[in-house]
């Protein structure tokens, strides 16, 4: 819905901020050269279209994507945005990173310094509102219905909340809202006692003017971390302004360690786990290769897989998500596997419970992992590797990419 | 590069029935993603070439859908770019282009205010991947007219222009026959190089002197007066004239061969993106030698085949050297053999279709057997 009085002008209703700078030390070899939202999920996407999606999805077609850490492959794979629709005159995608400014200029020091540094990038389209996002996750959200709660709520700031099971809460930002509705009372970073299961997802609405504001008087705080979790909106609700809690229940998924990695892609070759990624209603984008449809050959078996184009495969692929590109040869045994783009797997070489990152050559009769009795069973193969022929890689190891 | 391209979306004697009911032989599903004009424009970006002119007669909603802005093969460009040329109705009779040089005669503003000295001329019935650049070199070095691909192959019928060439590729001789005892010609597959003057002349000419067809008329009465030579492609080329041949040729894609050589010898081969997920296998799936899209849910047995975007298999089906188009939904123990389907075709459970391999059966667009 185009309000009359945007259409002439550079005015947006909601800016998205997407905070896509850190490192994702947990991902070990798949982040070593690469920001975690561009690693690469679920057969043809990077972890970053899910919440580009979303936005698009959501009719937010203005989005300032902040990135630090790594950043080539990422600003590569954005582009000019077309991809999710965001190739536009007036808004699109926008890759902001840390500049410099006269003789100063710094790297972005908290999620909140990160949106402090780019208030000019937000004025330009002196929007209402402002959603602020990361682009870590696995989820599909209408976050237009977030902002009509909002909206409804007269909200200063509302915070997106899924339930979690008791025994993770300390993981997350916990937050205890009013008897009979939505109003946040308290908040909790990373408590050690829990006293409630609403997880803050990370996923904020605030009226832009009032977070102009605390961001500028956060940065004069010399002993801020410079952080939405830790500062800005304990701050906020001391000061007693109106924060509410908008309930999400659907998929969600971080995808910041190796397991929960593999359990995501995983978890697409489960009809019962609630994510779907062939739901036309609200389609995931992605900037697509021209690669021909996958050939299967004569003494192929594919079974429970997710396959994508371009692929020769000859081998037995069991519970595995294969991406573009991949060759797996006669013989290959892959099984409950993440083969990423470009992969090539030699004849008769074993892949089990394994992250094979891109561009990886496994050799003939190799031995990649095993079985998964714990979470650090899953062994990965980082980029661009050339693991020789007979070679057997233990479970739960993670190797180099470089060859 | 220093040449435009002038493709025809459709040539009256391409036979295809019920595959181009709806549609343009451009727009024609090929190979599991692709329709025919995308190998045409691969071929022409890929080698530089991004002027280009698509002449339509009819049906060609689906084909102008398809190219858009032209953006998916990198051809949304500021300067020249691709154009889709509707009919332009010339004629008091109403009747749209009574041959390729009526077509060719109109469109000619676009040819001459051109920059380039080549012009490419094309039918979209060819799946084949060209190095034009390399043609065009043969053009300048032997100082050619008219430069005719050919390829070598046993299999011609009435509207296929077999050619005689010399050790200097010089063509000799053009006729036009269906007499063949399996021994392998070299025949021209419709698409030509002409220098842009000698175009602009002859369409001119031939349509002041009320000539219809392009082969006939043009090339085979003048062949003897100009320098035309033959440039043989030695990879795989598949012309798509009938049921038959496109079956054929779908089939040829099952080999890895034909695969490397058509969708990546001289560059990509580009199509429209349409977002589609990965395909999902399920645990009943069984998959022998077959071509499969992105987007398909399959929990049967397909074997031999080419499955296209977003068709469903179901459990206990069973599909066997046939072309699935996009959408189509096999239900649980259908059987198909030997089939074409038009997209949106639905099998009903437990229903079995079986055709021949000299003989497909198609079904069209949007049915429900």
């Amino acid at each position: 819905m185009i309000r009359e009085e945007f259409m002439f002008t550079n005015k947006k209703e909601c800016v998205a901020m997407l905070l896509a700078g850190g490192q994702g030390t947990r991902l070990g070899v798949l982040t070593r050269d690469v920001a975690k939202p561009a690693v690469p999920f679920g057969g043809k996407y990077r972890i970053i279209d899910f919440t580009l999606s979303n936005c698009i999805n959501s009719g937010i077609d203005t989005i300032g994507v902040l990135t630090q850490y790594q950043p080539f492959e990422l600003n590569q794979y954005i582009g000019n945005g077309q991809p999710w629709d965001l190739d536009r005159i007036n808004g699109g995608v926008f890759v902001l990173p840390p500049y410099v400014r006269g003789k100063t200029g710094e790297w972005y020091k908290g999620t909140a310094n990160a949106i402090y540094q780019n208030i000019k990038f937000v004025d330009t389209y002196d929007p209402e509102y402002v959603l602020v996002l990361s682009g870590d996750h696995i989820y599909k959200m209408d976050y237009d219905k977030m902002l009509d709660a909002h909206k409804a709520e007269g909200a200063d700031c509302t915070i997106a909340v899924i339930d979690v099971p008791i025994e993770e809460a300390s993981r997350f930002g916990i937050m205890k809202t009013e008897d009979g509705g939505n109003r946040i009372t308290e908040f909790f970073e990373k408590p050690k006692n829990p006293v409630s299961t609403k997880a803050s997802m990370g996923i904020y609405i605030f009226n832009w003017q009032l977070l102009r504001s605390y961001l500028i008087a956060d940065e004069e705080d010399k002993n801020s971390d410079n952080d939405f979790g830790k500062n800005i909106i304990p701050r906020m609700l001391a000061d007693g302004k109106r924060m509410f809690a908008y309930g999400f229940s659907g998929y969600w998924k971080d995808v910041g360690t190796i397991h929960s990695l593999w359990q995501a892609n995983m978890d697409l070759l489960d009809k019962n786990s609630g994510i779907n990624l062939a739901d036309g209603k609200w389609k995931i984008y992605a900037r697509n290769n021209a690669l021909p449809p996958h050939h299967i050959g004569e003494s192929a078996e594919v079974k429970t897989s997710i396959i994508s184009e371009g692929g020769d495969i000859n081998g037995s692929v069991i519970d595995s998500v294969i991406f573009q590109n991949v060759t797996i040869k006669s013989g290959a045994y892959i099984e409950h596997s993440v083969i990423m783009p470009n992969v090539v797997i030699e004849e008769g070489a074993k892949v089990c419970h394994a992250i094979i990152a891109q561009n990886t050559t496994i050799g003939k009769n190799a031995v990649i992992g095993g079985e998964l009795i714990t979470e650090d069973d899953i062994t990965v193969i980082g980029a661009n590797a050339v693991i020789p022929e007979e070679t057997q890689v233990e479970k739960g190891a993670m190797l180099e990419g470089r060859v | 590069m220093n040449a435009m391209g002038i493709i025809f979306a459709s040539d009256r004697e391409v036979k295809l029935n019920e595959l181009t009911i709806h549609r343009t032989t451009a727009s024609l599903p090929f190979g599991g993603r692709y329709r025919l004009i995308d190998f045409a424009l691969s071929n022409f970006v890929n080698s530089g070439v991004t002027r280009i002119g698509i002449i339509a007669k009819n049906n060609y909603n689906s084909l102008m859908d398809h190219i858009r802005m032209g953006r998916d093969w990198d051809l949304n460009r500021k300067n020249a770019g691709i154009i889709v040329f509707p009919p332009f109705v010339r004629s008091t009779s109403q009747e749209v282009y009574k041959g390729k040089i009526e077509a060719l005669y109109t469109n000619l503003s676009f040819i001459k205010e051109a920059k380039e000295d080549y012009v490419f001329i094309v039918n979209s019935n060819i799946a084949a991947n060209i190095d034009y650049e390399s043609a065009v070199k043969a053009m300048e070095e032997k100082n050619a007219d008219i430069l005719v691909f050919t390829s070598r192959t046993d299999y011609a019928n009435s509207r296929r222009l077999i050619v005689t060439a010399n050790e200097d590729d010089k063509i000799t001789d053009m006729i036009f026959s269906d007499f063949f005892n399996g021994e392998e010609h070299l025949v021209g597959i419709n698409a030509y190089i002409i220098r842009r003057d000698l175009l602009c002349f002859l369409i001119e000419t031939a349509y002041a002197r009320s000539f219809i067809d392009w082969e006939k008329d043009v090339l085979q009465a003048q062949y003897k007066n100009m320098h035309m030579i033959s440039y043989e492609i030695k990879e795989h080329v598949s012309v798509i004239d009938d049921i038959k041949s496109y079956f054929k040729a779908n089939m040829a894609l099952l080999d890895k061969g034909v695969r490397e050589e058509l969708f990546h010898k001289y560059g990509n081969v580009f199509t429209k993106v349409k977002d589609s997920s990965p395909t999902t296998y399920g645990e009943n799936a069984v998959i022998k030698n077959s071509l499969i899209a992105d987007g398909c849910v399959i929990d049967g047995v397909v074997e031999n085949s080419i499955i296209f975007r977003g068709v469903k298999i179901g459990k206990g089906a069973k599909v066997s050297n046939s072309i699935l188009m996009e959408h189509t939904e096999v239900g649980e123990a259908g059987r198909l053999s030997y089939v074409i389907t038009d997209k949106k075709v639905t099998v009903s459970p437990n229903c079995s279709l079986s055709g021949f391999a000299t003989y497909p059966i198609v079904i069209v667009k949007g049915k429900t057997v």
